[in-house]
């Protein structure tokens, strides 16, 4: 769960917050916990849906590496773009820089928030598209267009960088 | 039926890097270089997102999740 966190927001103090915040509701929320969805099902939604949440606050519904897609012109979109490489300042930037530096990681965090849910849940956790569309609330059909569109996107970036 | 002319779908091909593709679409996959450079592609990728390492929060952070969370006491009562 914090590896989907941090791969949402891509910062460890803010995934841990996010991460703390979703372990409290689950434990002060158990009683609500209905026993017929899967446990760790009903944390991933809980910890999804404060990191999209979060995502929404900020204004930043993707995290990307080129800029707000709502950025019309070249300032704007340096303006909310993600500048990895300017970011190890810290020892934790430098951590974030080793640990998310990878180009599959950096095509996951161009990814649109809802793909990149999907296809982490998908590929890095080892749901079925089933357990994805009950964790997200979206239906099955969603779920699959989502995790293909995903599929393709990365595939585009990763082909691109070996070009 | 499939027929078995038919390219893969994205949900076969899945199937395929799986393993778990049935033989007759196989068939087609072995004979199709479009499918077998499609099906290619979509198992590179799969095998990054696979292999993507698990991350973990720092030390203490149960404890610091559990000085938040409320404990029922024998008595009924809730702590902290």
């Amino acid at each position: 769960m914090f590896s989907l966190l941090y791969r949402m927001v891509r910062d460890r103090a803010l995934a841990e917050d996010l991460a703390q915040e979703t372990f409290i509701k689950v434990l002060n929320g158990i009683k609500s916990y209905r026993p017929e969805f899967k446990f760790s099902s009903w944390i991933f939604k809980i910890a999804n849906n404060a990191a999209i949440d979060h995502l929404r606050r900020k204004s930043i519904d993707t995290l990307s590496l080129d800029g707000a897609p709502s950025a019309e012109t070249p300032e704007q979109v340096r303006a909310t773009s993600l500048q990895l490489g300017d970011r190890a300042e810290s020892p934790l930037d430098e951590v974030e820089s080793r640990e998310l530096g990878s180009a599959i990681e950096r095509a996951i965090a161009r990814l649109r928030p809802e793909y990149r849910s999907c296809i982490l849940l998908r590929h890095v956790e080892g749901y079925s598209y089933e357990e994805i569309a009950d964790t997200l609330d979206l239906p099955l059909g969603t779920v699959k267009t989502y995790i293909h569109r995903a599929r393709n996107e990365l595939r585009g970036y990763l082909e691109d960088r070996r070009d | 039926m499939t027929d078995i002319s038919m390219h893969l779908t994205t949900d076969e091909i899945e199937l395929w890097a799986q393993g778990l593709l049935p033989a007759a679409r196989a068939m087609h996959l072995a004979e199709c270089s479009l499918c077998r450079t499609e099906a290619e592609r979509e198992r590179k990728v799969m095998l990054e997102l696979v292999q993507l390492p698990k991350f973990a929060p720092s030390a203490g952070f149960a404890d610091r999740v559990m000085a938040q969370v409320k404990v029922p006491t024998p008595s009924g009562d809730w702590t902290p």
